[in-house]
């Protein structure tokens, strides 16, 4: 996982105290804590889906104390909210640098996807949390799912300057990062989320078009296909 | 009423509480207590008909998938060009959602969320009908776009409209649902063109409205 972020996911799964007697001050070890419950709510719910996961798994996980889960979290879902918020964080924030290279905007749009496919396809658990366990939680995924999509359609959006094509549908950009969580769901349903890079040239051509025509991004689709070579 | 009748209609009523109930909370949040309620009848009688939630789902989404092709097929006549006959089917299926939002609910989050299976078995009811109207003269089309891909950006489309709460107004979607309809086999300039007579439909359908 390329992430350098002390709260990125890289963390959610390496970062171990030692148990027992280690003299740290008390807020680094709820910091601690917390992390170990984030990493162990997406390996646990993922092995054994949301629903049949208890607090008790959890813990079991991470080695944590329930008092000490309850001082964090109210429940098991709001732990599971927590997670996806620090796992989408990073995303987001890998996604903008990506997005805001050099260059023509077709190529930064590729860079931002290319980024995109590359974080899911690092961590397949990490993907198959986001994109199954989190739409089984109820309603709550109703909100979780809507905020995602604004986040990300509006992060196309900004990156969008007057030079740039200017695509003759009024939802574009949304209907590019709908295109983008389409597919991977696809993909990880199938269990072939560490395939997903393999996917950058034609995802790159089906988000183009509706901005650039047809014979452009299939240009662009090429570019991509000769880069991964 | 003669017994079966009875019997048909009672199935009726418990497959449509689903898809009411879905709509309001969720697959995920929908117990047997909601349905029975909502279709007054007893919990024995929904056992009747079926053993568990999971069957009673599926059965409403057949019921929906069913309705959304009876749609479909009613907005258009063979004398239509594929792309126009695309564009009707695609604002029939958008206007049969907005009228039972239920239909949209079930189809995107819920079946997303139940079962990838699901959606596969959605997806293979709507991408060869979809191809069919191209095929009406002879010859297999080839696509321009992956029909697979825009299925599912539709589905996407769908679930955010309900997700923000505007499940009233999904025909506000119309532009982009009928983009992804007509693109993967009449390409992307056809595409547009049909999205923007589309649009221009709706707007002065409202203004009669």
């Amino acid at each position: 996982m390329p992430s350098s972020d002390s709260d990125g996911p890289d963390d959610l799964r390496r970062w171990r105290l030692p148990r027992g007697r280690h003299g740290l001050p008390r807020e680094i070890v709820e910091r601690s804590q917390r992390e170990r419950l984030l990493a162990a709510v997406v390996r646990v719910t993922v092995s054994k889906g949301y629903e049949a996961t208890t607090v008790a798994d959890i813990l079991g996980e991470a080695g944590v104390g329930r008092e000490s889960f309850y001082e964090i979290f109210d429940d098991k879902l709001d732990c599971m909210l927590a997670a996806h918020e620090v796992l989408i964080e990073d995303l987001e924030e890998q996604v903008r640098v990506a997005y805001a290279t050099a260059g023509p905007w077709p190529g930064r749009m590729r860079e931002a996807l290319a980024t995109t496919l590359r974080w899911f396809a690092a961590d397949p658990e990490v993907a198959r949390f986001t994109f199954v366990e989190l739409s089984t939680v109820g309603p709550a995924f109703r909100s979780i799912f809507q905020a995602d999509y604004a986040r990300f359609t509006e992060l196309l959006d900004e990156g969008l300057n007057e030079e740039d094509p200017s695509p003759a549908l009024t939802q574009a950009t949304k209907l590019a990062v709908g295109a983008i969580l389409a597919r991977i769901y696809e993909e990880v349903v199938l269990g072939r989320a560490e395939d997903l890079p393999h996917l950058l040239p034609d995802l790159t051509y089906n988000l183009l078009v509706p901005f650039v025509g047809e014979e452009a991004a299939r240009a662009e689709q090429e570019a991509a296909r000769s880069a991964s070579e | 009423m003669p017994p079966d009748i009875g019997d048909r209609t009672q199935r009726e009523r418990v497959v449509d509480a689903m898809v009411e109930s879905c709509a309001e909370k969720t697959y995920a949040a929908t117990t047997i207590t909601d349905i029975v309620g909502r279709a007054r009848i007893s919990r024995t009688t929904f056992y009747k008909h079926f053993p568990d939630k999971r069957a009673c789902f599926d059965a409403a989404i057949d019921h929906c998938l069913a309705e959304l092709r009876g749609a479909a097929a009613a907005a258009h006549s063979p004398a239509d060009r594929p792309a126009d006959a695309a564009r009707k089917a695609a604002g029939a299926v958008l206007d049969a959602m907005a009228e039972r939002p239920g239909l949209a609910q079930l189809l995107s989050g819920d079946a997303i969320a139940v079962d990838p299976a699901v959606v596969e078995r959605y997806r293979r009811a709507t991408i060869p009908a979809l191809e069919a109207l191209w095929s009406a003269n002879g010859g297999v089309p080839s696509p321009h776009m992956d029909p697979r891909l825009a299925f599912g950006q539709a589905q996407v489309l769908l679930l955010d409209q309900i997700a923000t709460g505007k499940s009233d107004r999904l025909p506000e979607l119309l532009p982009e649902l009928v983009y992804l309809t007509v693109s993967p086999f009449g390409g992307h300039e056809e595409a547009l063109h049909q999205s923007k007579l589309a649009g221009a439909g709706e707007a002065s359908g409202a203004v009669k409205r």
